[in-house]
């Protein structure tokens, strides 16, 4: 083995000149050539159920107070009209809508969804009591609510019980919308007196079919299914 | 409630790319692939049709290396791959060669054999070099086996008669990358060794081996560790190369240099799990004894290589995968977004890449069949060179790898090394 005599390094037999600085090699004597118990605790506390708490303190007493003072001020200064109701209502929407998240965060989502559908008809008919007709309210506000509060329902149903993959949560979607839309067209027409048939709402479902049908197909082939679901991870 | 919509199959298994494993195919060129090797040399010649045996009783342990590469119109992604192959094959001078993800079988993984050596080449969106070094060790054993020795496992060789835990298959940096704080990252252009291009599919490498003890004498004197003084020592080398050009202005000198982040964090995971850190030194704050450069490392490693920057590091990568934006932006814009990135910033962000396994552990009963390994960090992605160290038992391998003519910063490099009282031996596959 040679060195080369500029770099000073050793060269593997088979090299004929340094590869770091091209310098031929001659070499004039060849010229053929267990679980222990942990000191603390494993387990960990979160301060997320006190903060919550806190929030929810405070957001009961600011949208009371909002709705205590709005109602006072009705009531004794500005009288003209019953105007605090649109705010109370607001009030007690919000609260409501907060009441799973910051409030009572074991509340099954069913009941929150059904509080949530409450609070939105109590608060159209707080409006409808400061409009000069309510009819409004019982011929389309009450049961387009009662539609969607419904379907949300079933939506949540399905993902938690059901299945909540990507293709699946498509199907729950693409059913749902065409039967909101003509539930919204049939019951429009009934409050304007109109011939009862679809329009718009049939322009919706029909693309809506084809996506289910495709939808369904594609559920229903494994393989088919697979191929999509690795294709359209995001 | 059974869900109809379930699939338990295991024609349904596919894995995400991890976070690492998104960039390397976006990087893919003709000329260039994120391809690393690890080779093994034995002490008696390879036999190929034992080695063939092996690889394939081998790889069903390794189910996130027998693998294809697809895309998805949001993410690529990894699919079980159950066509034939790999098949091993005779060694070539011009390793790392570029690899397609449809040929060869959709392999992302080459086998050959060379004399007395076993390389393994493995795209670097299948794992990182701690995870192909565990292929690679139980390879060699279950090779060694079938040749009719006695090998235990443990130190990196699995059992290949059990499954795979899930712990094997994750992807480490969803887990571990959990801060809300994303840490910002200072970028500035580095020096930039610009090198004169050999043609395409030439890959040229120079290996220093030594003794393990000598360099850590070396770098006793200098009080550091031997990662810091090699680090220190290629500093040293790109400085003096920089100091020999013209320039109209200094830049400063970076390393990029990935840490194995299961040295702080409790993974087993086979697939990729590094982060790099950028060692520098600024010239344009004047002149630089080696022993300055020295203590430099030393201080830099000591503040970054620690769990909480490392954990800050990963978040921030983190945070552009788990953006709601990049989630659902069609995989060629993020390709653009990505190599342009790359292209721009993150390649000039560094002179030179180094990475080093550290010292190699093996069963007592392997060792007698074992010689040294080996490390080659692959075709660099601009005109650099790219230097891999390893070590085990008594031999430590420093290997450049570059595809430029110039092989000025492996001369510095090693004559350095001589200096300092290192015998270095030379293997080079120049002509």
């Amino acid at each position: 083995m040679s060195y080369c005599v500029n770099c000073g390094v050793k060269l593997e037999e088979s090299l004929t000149k340094c590869p770091l600085c091209n310098t031929p090699v001659i070499n004039p004597n060849i010229l053929k050539r267990m679980e222990p118990t942990p000191a603390y605790p494993q387990k960990s506390a979160t301060m997320e159920e006190a903060r919550r708490h806190d929030w929810g303190i405070l957001l009961t007493i600011v949208l009371s107070a909002t709705a205590i003072s709005c109602g006072l001020l009705n009531l004794f200064v500005f009288r003209s009209g019953m105007w605090s109701l649109l705010i109370i209502g607001a009030c007690i929407l919000i609260w409501v809508f907060a009441l799973p998240t910051v409030i009572y965060s074991r509340i099954p989502i069913y009941f929150s969804l059904l509080f949530d559908g409450f609070a939105v008809v109590v608060y159209l008919y707080m409006i409808s009591r400061v409009t000069p007709s309510d009819h409004w309210f019982f011929s389309l506000a009450l049961p387009i609510t009662l539609l969607v509060t419904f379907e949300m329902i079933v939506f949540a149903f399905l993902y938690r019980k059901v299945s909540h993959s990507f293709l699946a949560i498509a199907l729950y979607f693409f059913i749902e919308i065409p039967i909101l839309c003509i539930g919204i067209e049939l019951l429009t027409r009934l409050y304007f007196a109109a011939p009862v048939r679809l329009v718009w709402s049939a322009i919706v479902l029909v693309p809506c079919v084809v996506i289910v049908f495709a939808l369904i197909t594609v559920l229903s082939r494994k393989r088919l299914r697979d191929s999509i679901r690795r294709r359209l991870h995001f | 409630m059974k869900n109809p919509f379930s699939n338990s199959s295991s024609d349904s298994v596919w894995y995400n790319l991890d976070l690492s494993a998104i960039v390397y195919p976006t990087l893919q060129r003709r000329d260039f692939s994120s391809v690393y090797r690890l080779s093994v040399l034995l002490t008696e010649k390879v036999d190929p049709v034992i080695l063939q045996k092996a690889v394939d009783l081998t790889l069903q342990r390794f189910p996130t290396y027998k693998v294809a590469m697809r895309r998805g119109l949001f993410w690529r992604y990894l699919e079980p791959n159950n066509r034939p192959g790999p098949y091993v094959r005779p060694d070539i001078r011009n390793f790392c060669m570029p690899m397609s993800f449809h040929s060869d079988n959709r392999y992302l993984i080459r086998i050959y054999y060379y004399q007395k050596r076993i390389s393994v080449e493995i795209h670097h969106s299948l794992g990182d070099g701690n995870g192909g070094m565990c292929l690679l060790k139980t390879l060699t054993a279950v090779y060694l086996r079938l040749c009719g020795h006695s090998i235990s496992d443990g130190f990196g060789v699995l059992d290949i008669n059990t499954s795979p835990s899930p712990g094997e298959l994750e992807d480490a940096y969803m887990k571990y990358s959990n801060l809300k704080y994303k840490p910002p990252r200072p970028m500035e252009k580095a020096y930039r060794v610009r090198g004169t291009r050999e043609p395409v599919h030439t890959f040229h490498v120079i290996g220093g081996i030594m003794s393990v003890s000598e360099v850590q004498k070396a770098a006793k004197r200098y009080h550091a560790t031997i990662t810091e003084y090699l680090n220190a020592v290629l500093l040293y080398a790109l400085l003096q190369k920089q100091k020999s050009e013209f320039h109209l202005k200094l830049r400063p000198v970076k390393l990029a240099m990935p840490i194995n982040l299961r040295r702080f964090f409790p993974s087993q995971t086979l697939r990729n799990f590094i982060t790099m850190i950028y060692p520098s030194i600024d010239p344009r704050l004047g002149e630089y004894k080696f022993e300055d450069i020295v203590t430099h490392i030393h201080h830099y490693m000591h503040l970054y290589i620690e769990e909480n920057y490392l954990r800050g590091d990963i978040t921030t990568n983190a945070a552009a995968q788990r953006n709601p934006i990049a989630r659902i932006t069609p995989l060629f814009i993020k390709d653009l977004v990505v190599r342009t990135f790359y292209a721009r910033v993150q390649d000039r962000n560094s002179s030179a890449g180094i990475t080093n396994m550290g010292r190699l552990e093996l069963p007592e009963d392997m060792k007698p069949y074992i010689d040294r390994f080996d490390i080659y960090m692959g075709i660099p992605y601009s005109s650099r060179t790219n230097c891999a160290v390893i070590s085990f038992e008594n031999t430590l391998t420093v290997n450049f790898a570059s595809c430029i003519v110039e092989s000025d910063i492996e001369r510095n490099f090693f004559r350095k090394l001589v200096e300092d009282g290192i015998e270095v031996t030379i293997e080079s596959n120049r002509e």
